[in-house]
């Protein structure tokens, strides 16, 4: 392939293979403009054929107008980046320095820069306004996080103390529901127990009035006895006069059996036989006598423990007269306290049951106090993550009124 | 005081004493039908009870019947059991009416003469000393 300068020459007559490789020449110089090389040339000179020939000279000049083209392009787009390049430095250096006071100049001048200058100074106005609003609201946002980090701080306080006053609360309240559990159970105690002294008294009720029934019958007992020891002493006094009667006939057959006895004596030996018979029937008076003082004696006997028995039925009727008596006492005082106990046994199953109420909304109360406090912790964590975005946010209003500070508007 | 006498033993007070027999007329009880023919004290001294009375003669024709506490029975006394009353007994005694001794089973039994005894009584001759018929007994 010819390159540089082509020279238009009469084309040598061709063969048929000559043709195709010509068209591959123009062809790889097509490919080569491309592929961007527009430097690539077709020697015209040595093409045949008038057709790729003029197809090459058309393609040389199109060619070298891309060239000519490219390179105004280059050379414009390398004007441009170096404007651009000079435009960027110039902005950096404004933004660096800070100073957007002034406007933009560029040593390289371009009809194509100048929607860039254009550009850039609109920029520059608005990064001039951007910068004045920003200083402001970098002010106020300093002045804003200020307040919200003084206000953060004292809700942080406020949160705190009251998560404070929440967990004392929430303390006494355990302590109240374990109170409340205590009286609970110890109202439960005294309703088992004043249950346990009704029944008691009911019983004991029961008790008294089976006593006073058996302090009647003993006193009617007592009364039966009486009657009977009265009897019995008067058969006893019956049974002493006989005996009595007795003694007297048998001193009066011992008198008549000493006389006899003394009448045989002096009648010596005649009497004898008298005498025997007297001390016979002497001898039988004695017996009888005897057996009468047996009989005294038992009368007597019978007579102190009828006496006694009668004391003792005596003494059964007085002590069964003072047990009805005692036992109606003891009746009223037991129907009081029963009537007692009946009232401490209601009021004490309804102190327990309403302690049995109470128990259940202390345990409610302090369930809540604990979501409560659940809450007041979290409401504390979110106050101090607020201060801390306050505290952030104060210090990156500081930092960016610092930003702005060196950016000098006017 | 003969042998084989029968004698009445009565019992005055603790102490027993003997009568004969035959100076006893019979033995009464203790109501007397009339209480001036009652002697109850003598100097055999005075009866606890009285259950017993001895009727005897008064000597002056009336019957007089001495109270006893009771009488024992009747004793027939052999001779050595009877003893007739020491001489300087009956001087120291103040009573006449002692007639001796009898021991009745083997324990020396006063032998009272129960006439004579109610005729002391009746003329007073006696004062009942209890305390020397004690000594003396």
């Amino acid at each position: 392939m010819a390159e540089g300068k082509t020279k238009r020459r009469a084309p040598p007559r061709r063969r048929r293979g000559e043709a195709a490789t010509e068209a591959d020449v123009v062809a790889r110089v097509l490919r080569a403009h491309a592929d961007g090389d527009y430097a690539a040339r077709v020697d015209v000179g040595a093409i045949r054929d008038p057709v790729l020939a003029g197809l090459a000279a058309v393609v040389n000049v199109a060619a070298e107008q891309a060239r000519v083209r490219q390179d105004e392009v280059a050379a414009r787009m390398e004007a441009v980046r170096l404007g651009v390049d000079e435009a960027i430095d110039a902005m950096v250096r404004l933004v660096v320095q800070g100073d957007l006071t002034g406007s933009l100049r560029l040593a390289v001048t371009d009809a194509a820069l100048t929607p860039l200058i254009a550009g850039v100074g609109q920029v520059m106005e608005t990064l001039k306004r951007f910068v004045t609003e920003i200083r402001e609201a970098a002010i106020q946002l300093s002045a804003s996080s200020a307040e919200v980090l003084a206000a953060a701080t004292q809700n942080e306080n406020s949160t705190a103390q009251q998560a404070t006053a929440v967990h004392e609360t929430t303390a006494t309240m355990e302590e109240l529901k374990g109170a409340s559990h205590q009286i609970a159970e110890n109202a439960q105690t005294v309703a088992t127990i004043a249950a346990e002294t009704l029944a008691a008294t009911q019983q004991g009720e029961q008790a008294i009035r089976a006593f006073m029934e058996s302090m009647e019958k003993v006193r009617h007992n007592a009364v039966e006895v009486d009657e009977a020891i009265g009897k019995l002493s008067r058969r006893v006094e019956r049974i002493g006069t006989v005996v009595e009667v007795i003694d007297e006939i048998a001193d009066r057959s011992d008198l008549l059996a000493l006389n006899a006895a003394l009448e045989g004596a002096k009648a010596g030996e005649a009497g004898r036989g008298f005498s025997i018979v007297a001390q016979e029937m002497r001898r039988l008076a004695e017996n009888v006598m005897e057996s009468t003082r047996e009989i005294k004696n038992l009368i007597g006997e019978i007579r102190e423990a009828t006496h006694a028995a009668k004391e003792a039925s005596d003494g059964n009727k007085r002590m069964a007269a003072d047990g009805e008596r005692l036992g109606g006492a003891a009746m009223s005082s037991v129907m009081g306290i029963l009537a007692g106990a009946q009232g401490t046994s209601d009021a004490a199953r309804v102190i327990h049951l309403a302690t049995q109420q109470q128990r259940s909304a202390t345990e409610q109360v302090v369930q809540s106090m604990g979501e409560i406090e659940s809450v007041t912790r979290e409401a504390q964590a979110g106050s101090r993550q607020a201060t801390g975005a306050a505290a952030e946010l104060a210090r990156l209003a500081e930092r960016l009124a610092a930003m702005v500070q060196r950016f000098r508007v006017e | 005081m003969s042998p084989g006498l029968p004698l009445l033993l009565f019992q005055v007070g603790a102490r027993v004493f003997a009568a004969p027999a035959a100076d006893v007329r019979r033995i009464g009880g203790s109501l007397v039908e009339r209480p001036e023919e009652a002697v109850p004290d003598t100097a055999l001294g005075r009866p606890w009870d009285a259950r017993r009375g001895l009727v005897v003669d008064g000597g002056d024709g009336a019957e007089r019947t001495v109270l006893v506490d009771g009488v024992l029975g009747l004793r027939a006394a052999e001779g050595d059991e009877l003893v007739e009353l020491p001489a300087f007994a009956r001087d120291v005694i103040s009573t006449r009416a002692l007639a001796g001794f009898a021991r009745i089973d083997e324990v020396p039994t006063l032998v009272v003469d129960l006439p004579a005894l109610v005729r002391e009584r009746r003329d007073g001759e006696a004062a009942p000393d209890r305390e020397e018929t004690n000594r003396h007994g």
